[in-house]
């Protein structure tokens, strides 16, 4: 780590602690709604209900939780419900990667850059897979067939505009090579077309894919991570930068709060998630999960939230989506 | 694997987990028998309260929930013409029109048999060939669907009414399902500016309105006396005659339903209509389907229930939900700490063997329920028209604000009862409009995946063993009837 960037971080922590001692904390009054773009099921959403489970029982928060899935339409019918209500102290936006692309994607205006920002939690890498039986033994050898045989290797994807489409578009630009992506209507539409075998490669979550490569249905090909995992069987598995393909993509979830939320409120939720994420209970399913707990709070969290989508507004201009 | 289904049985039989599967049907009952609010919608708003239940209680009684929705959905489909489900639709053709015969009885009964049969059918099913079905499963993909959901289509042709005007009406459903956004690409289109259209338009609103304000708006035309239909109660139980009729088609309806419902992109309501149309091939009484075919009822039902079962095979096996229910007990899954996934038939076998137990259990539960209380549901039916037809109004209104939780919702379902009202008016038959709306999204995916997959070439349609054979019966389909048109001997 070079001196300055050690000193930036330094002077990071000692503003995040100095705004933690100024910062006035309120909590809300009645009952809260977690709201969540996506349906029952889906990761925001079992993500979300399991931290309103721990604050809820570890008595961190005593006001009643509800998750309310406003699914449909990439996110916005949940974005657009909370843009709805400035100023709202009970009602929190869950932070998913269609919270940043579908305005991009719709022409509309950033949502990101509307609410307020309270925390970034838990991220997660992916992992590259192939089919069980394929030739392939590590990425350069897909990168190569990719060079003889441009858009002949296709990519079973979740949606059009989503995680894996941003992981597609930046090994595409990073090997400098062409790929078919196919949407599906979800992610396990995907897995099941790519579990058929009908196409060479498909983007798991890191316990999604170990299991997949436990079971013998695929292989994998890299992580696009900054470093290598440390836990047994992960551990083998080389990142795409040690195999000379530049990514390092993660998904990520948080929250935020309506526009002209008081900051005092925000202040208070984020040492909230902040204990919950302390939990030992939370720890256990990330590490379960085989997920990543970096905390971003308020100020932190919203460059970190303007970072993410800048890169998703890069990739999706250069996949020809953004609008 | 009887030792394992022994222990599963053990576990399934303790009280505590007797009273939350009861709990769990009883639910799925109610939630089934909304319009609006599924059994996907009504299990991921009680599984917050399974927090604090042991996992396998917790997802025996959201498993509950999942197949006891299947048996709710028939009764608002049979009385008042509103399927709750889009699994609903064929039953609500035959069985609305047995309703309005008197026979309201017999038809919630034999729909309470037939899901009960097929129901535990598939259980077995699931508990034995899991693993080798759900490779079956895998082998279905794009072009399959494709070809299963054009099929579908072309079949919505001969619903009632003249092909010309049913075929009309499925056109109509296509072209309602292409507003809101383009499936593969994200892409916004159709939607006129509008916001409540921007993420297209629902089955349910469409369904609600077109089958239940419709047919409410209708019958406010007829000026002389409504006479409450007439239930002698010889009429609410099955015949003999109507259990013979029905044995095969309950069988062939439970096949059907079982390998449907364990393709994960298809669902119950594609295996509710196939099984219907292949059942009036084999009835006696065709020209009956449509018009009160006993046996239409009971394939229908019979399907959607094996259908809600086999979903689970690529779920427990593999880690797919086959439909919207079944994801939600995947996240359940999740949340209780239990990973799911290829190995979760050796890693979890205690619970997933009590799931299965359970289920068995639960379908016994929901015949204990249904079968006698299918006269006094039908009951309802002696009330006069004046007073059931705002509790229609109500419940339908209600069941579609529930479903999205937005007055748009409201006005498109009145919007849709208007229209359901002035096909009724033209003799226009409503069911392949809401079928085509249900298989569009399936059909158009599937094509444009298909395509993908071939990098453009339509070779892949015949390339692949299943497709072909697909393939064939489209051709069939489209070709028998102007063949018989030719063959016909002259009069």
């Amino acid at each position: 780590m070079s001196k300055t960037l050690t000193l930036t971080v330094a002077m990071a922590l000692a503003l995040s602690v100095g705004t933690g001692v100024a910062q006035e904390m309120r909590a809300p009054v009645g009952p809260i709604e977690f709201t969540v773009g996506a349906g029952a099921g889906g990761s925001p959403d079992v993500i979300m209900r399991t931290v309103a489970q721990i604050m809820n029982e570890e008595g961190i928060v005593e006001n009643p939780i509800v998750v309310q899935n406003r699914s449909g339409a990439g996110h916005s019918n949940a974005y657009n419900h909370v843009l709805g209500i400035p100023g709202d102290e009970n009602t929190l936006l869950t932070l998913a990667s269609p919270v940043f692309t579908t305005p991009i994607v719709q022409g509309t205006p950033s949502v990101i850059d509307q609410i307020t920002p309270i925390a970034g939690f838990i991220q997660s890498e992916l992992m590259l897979l192939t089919t069980p039986g394929s030739d392939w033994a590590g990425l350069q050898d897909m990168v190569a067939f990719a060079k003889e045989n441009p858009g002949r290797v296709r990519v079973a994807g979740g949606a059009s505009g989503g995680n894996d489409h941003v992981a597609t578009g930046l090994i595409e630009t990073a090997a400098g090579i062409t790929l078919t992506y196919i949407p599906h209507e979800s992610g396990g539409a995907a897995r099941a077309t790519f579990l058929g075998g009908n196409v060479e490669l498909h983007f798991a979550t890191l316990s999604e894919g170990m299991e997949q490569i436990g079971a013998g249905t695929a292989k994998p090909l890299g992580i696009l991570s900054a470093e290598r995992r440390s836990e047994p069987g992960v551990a083998d598995i080389p990142t795409a930068t040690e195999q000379g393909v530049d990514v390092v993509y993660t998904q990520f979830w948080g929250v935020g709060g309506p526009a002209d939320l008081d900051p005092a409120v925000a202040a208070w939720w984020a040492d909230k998630f902040r204990q919950a994420t302390e939990t030992q209970r939370w720890k256990d399913g990330l590490a379960a999960n085989l997920q990543l707990g970096n905390f971003y709070a308020l100020d932190e969290a919203g460059s970190y939230f303007a970072a993410e989508q800048d890169t998703f507004r890069s990739v999706l201009t250069q996949i020809g989506l953004a609008k | 694997m009887i030792d394992a289904l022994m222990q599963g049985f053990a576990v399934a039989f303790l009280p505590e987990n007797l009273l939350f599967i009861f709990l769990g049907v009883l639910m799925g009952q109610v939630v089934g028998a909304l319009p609006g609010l599924g059994p996907a919608a009504g299990m991921a708003l009680l599984l917050p309260l399974t927090f604090g239940l042991e996992p396998a209680t917790a997802i025996m009684m959201l498993a509950g929930i999942m197949y006891g929705g299947q048996y709710g959905g028939t009764l608002t489909s049979v009385l008042i013409n509103v399927p709750g489900e889009a699994s609903g639709v064929m039953t609500a053709m035959d069985g609305h029109a047995m309703a309005r015969q008197g026979r309201a009885g017999a038809a919630l009964s034999i729909a309470a048999i037939g899901s009960f049969i097929a129901g535990v059918g598939a259980v077995i099913a699931v508990a034995i060939i899991t693993p080798p079905l759900a490779s079956v499963g895998l082998r279905f993909n794009a072009p399959e669907y494709f070809l299963l959901a054009l099929l579908g289509i072309i079949a919505v042709g001969s619903l009632g009414g003249t092909p010309i005007r049913s075929l009309l009406a499925g056109v109509l459903g296509l072209m309602v399902a292409l507003v809101g956004v383009d499936p593969l690409t994200g892409t916004p289109r159709l939607n006129f500016g509008i916001p409540a259209l921007y993420q297209g338009i629902d089955f349910i609103p469409v369904a609600i309105g077109v089958f239940g304000i419709a047919e409410v708006l209708s019958s406010l035309e007829r000026t002389e006396k409504l006479e409450p239909i007439r239930t002698r109660l010889k009429d609410m139980w099955l015949t003999a005659e109507d259990w013979t009729t029905c044995r095969f088609s309950i069988l062939r309806g439970g096949v059907i339903g079982l390998f449907v419902g364990i393709m994960p992109g298809a669902g119950a309501s594609v295996a509710s209509l196939l099984s219907y149309l292949a059942e009036r091939k084999f009835s006696k009484q065709p020209e009956k389907f449509g018009s009160g075919a006993i046996d239409g009822v009971a394939a229908a039902e019979a399907a959607n229930n094996s259908a809600a079962h086999g979903a689970l095979i690529p779920m427990l096996s593999l880690g797919i939900p086959g439909n919207a229910s079944s994801a939600v007990l995947l996240a359940a899954l999740i949340l209780h700490g239990i990973k799911p996934g290829p190995m979760l038939m050796t890693q979890e076998s205690t619970l997933v063997w009590a799931l299965i137990a359970s289920m068995v259990l639960g379908n016994v539960f929901l015949l204990i329920m249904n079968l006698p209380m299918a006269p006094v549901f039908a009951a309802l039916l002696r009330i006069p028209y004046v007073y059931l037809a705002p509790g229609i109004l109500v419940i339908s209104l209600v069941g579609a604000y529930a479903a999205t939780l937005t007055m748009a919702t409201v006005w498109m379902c009145i919007f849709f009862g208007l229209l359901g009202w002035v096909m009724m008016k033209l003799d226009i038959p409503r069911a392949p409009l809401v079928l085509a709306l249900v298989l569009a999204p399936l059909m158009e995916t599937s094509l444009r995946q298909a395509l993908l997959l071939s990098f453009g070439s339509p070779m892949i349609f015949v390339e692949r063993p299943i497709s072909a054979v697909l393939v064939l019966a489209v051709l069939f389909a489209l070709i028998a009837p102007i063949a018989r048109l030719f063959l016909r001997p002259r009069r």
